[in-house]
């Protein structure tokens, strides 16, 4: 036995886990920090029996688990049990220098890089943040009214649009008679005629197909028309409603 | 008169005006300009709006004290931050620009895409590129409207960046402490 640790895990009963909860929690760091901060432990020198003990306690009590973080919480655990079990050689490891090394090293890293973005997210929270302790004079003449220059949009901006629009439409049963299916193609022309008469409101477009087949192909449509170059996508702010129109009604407008 | 014309810039403006885009709509010097803006954050000082600093603009944005009754005005209250999406939004303002993966290493936990989608969303994170490894995975950044929600003026201005410790510096405090706590219980135990 190299350290105190036994008579350590001795001393502190089982009192450390009042109702503890898995899902109160935002990962394994996050449960061994509080395993640690509220035994008021040395992070330094974590007492890795102990811990693993309440680790899995904590684990086996949850019943529900969400898979995709489930494996994060087993690989942590199994990280434990090696800790404990490297922690129980009787000879020190060394590094290639005949350093002697700590098994708990990388975990202790690991804990105090997360403590800080921890500790620096609920700071971040604190702060006076727009449309929740501040509020900015709402905007403004309409855009149609206002002469700006034409900033483009990007990939993203376009792709977050969409994912709005397809959640808006997510839940929504629609009745289908029979079917049509709308090519790529058929769709570009379409979306062109369109611009003809004039610029057209992403969202309005997008919220006239009717189904998400049809959605899907309206944006391939106008992911193609905009790689072509024969539209342009406008966007004059971020998170603003976006505008098409064709590329040679732009030249008009910023020239005229 | 300067103050005056760049008083109602500012108010009329959606967005924080920056010394430059002031300069060419007064025609006016930076020293001029800045006399202004000086005066007049001083006029602004104990008033409920306040003249401030942002995204390096200019901007009048409520007094955060007066939140409670502002917030009156609306039936509905901003949704909180979920603690994944504050620590994922801190993690990519501080190490910008990152991948994914070295989100998921700092916080030991996968990243659900629906957060990277939220904060897209709210136009806080953007795509910057791609890192050059295999992959090619997505390098993410905080964007201008990050600093205007957040009420700062550049990066430099997040709480506490200059005491934020590297990957580096963590490794020698973990070093120089781990191995004397080894050491105390060595000695202890050898002394008798």
């Amino acid at each position: 036995m190299t350290s105190g640790e036994t008579l350590q895990e001795h001393q502190a009963p089982a009192r450390a886990l009042p109702d503890v909860r898995l899902e109160q929690f935002e990962g394994p760091l996050d449960v061994l920090l509080h395993l640690i901060r509220s035994q008021e432990l040395d992070i330094f020198d974590i007492p890795i029996a102990l811990i693993a003990r309440q680790y899995m306690e904590i684990l086996e009590r949850q019943t529900a688990i969400d898979l995709e973080a489930a494996g994060d919480y087993l690989v942590m655990a199994s990280t434990l049990m090696q800790l404990k079990s490297r922690m129980l050689l009787p000879r020190q490891e060394t590094d290639d220098e005949g350093n002697e090394i700590d098994p708990r090293q990388e975990l202790v890293a690991q804990l105090i890089a997360y403590e800080q973005f921890r500790a620096l997210a609920a700071e971040l929270d604190e702060r006076p943040r727009v449309l929740r302790d501040i509020f900015l004079r709402p905007i403004f003449p309409e855009a149609d009214e206002v002469q700006r220059p034409l900033p483009e949009a990007d990939l993203s901006m376009l792709l977050t649009a969409f994912r709005r629009v397809l959640r808006r439409i997510g839940g929504e049963v629609r009745h289908r008679i029979f079917t049509e299916t709308i090519s790529v193609r058929e769709q570009m022309g379409r979306l062109l005629e369109r611009l003809q008469l004039g610029r057209v409101d992403l969202h309005e477009f997008l919220g006239e197909q009717p189904g998400k087949e049809a959605l899907v192909t309206t944006m391939l449509a106008l992911l193609e028309l905009w790689r072509q170059q024969a539209i342009v996508v406008i966007q004059s702010e971020s998170y603003g409603p976006i505008t098409l129109l064709r590329r040679e009604e732009e030249h008009a407008e910023t020239t005229g | 008169m300067l103050k005056r014309q760049v008083e109602a810039l500012i108010f009329a403006s959606d967005v924080p005006l920056s010394l430059q885009r002031l300069r060419e709509l007064t025609q006016a010097s930076s020293n001029e300009i800045h006399q202004s803006l000086a005066e007049l954050q001083a006029d602004y000082a104990d008033r409920g709006i306040r003249l401030c600093r942002i995204a390096e603009g200019w901007q009048f944005r409520t007094d955060p004290e007066q939140a409670e009754v502002v917030r009156r005005l609306w039936e509905t209250r901003p949704p909180k931050l979920s603690r994944a999406l504050l620590e994922t939004l801190a993690i990519i303002a501080y190490r910008q620009p990152v991948t994914r993966a070295e989100i998921e290493a700092l916080r030991g936990i996968k990243t659900s895409s629906s957060v990277i989608a939220t904060l897209q969303e709210r136009g806080w994170i953007k795509v910057v590129g791609r890192k050059e490894v295999p992959g090619r995975p997505q390098l993410l950044a905080t964007t201008r409207q990050f600093l205007i929600d957040f009420g700062l003026n550049s990066l430099d201005d997040l709480p506490d960046a200059s005491q934020l410790l590297d990957e580096g510096e963590i490794e020698q405090l973990v070093l120089e402490n781990i191995t004397d706590a080894r050491k105390e219980v060595v000695e202890t135990q050898e002394k008798p």
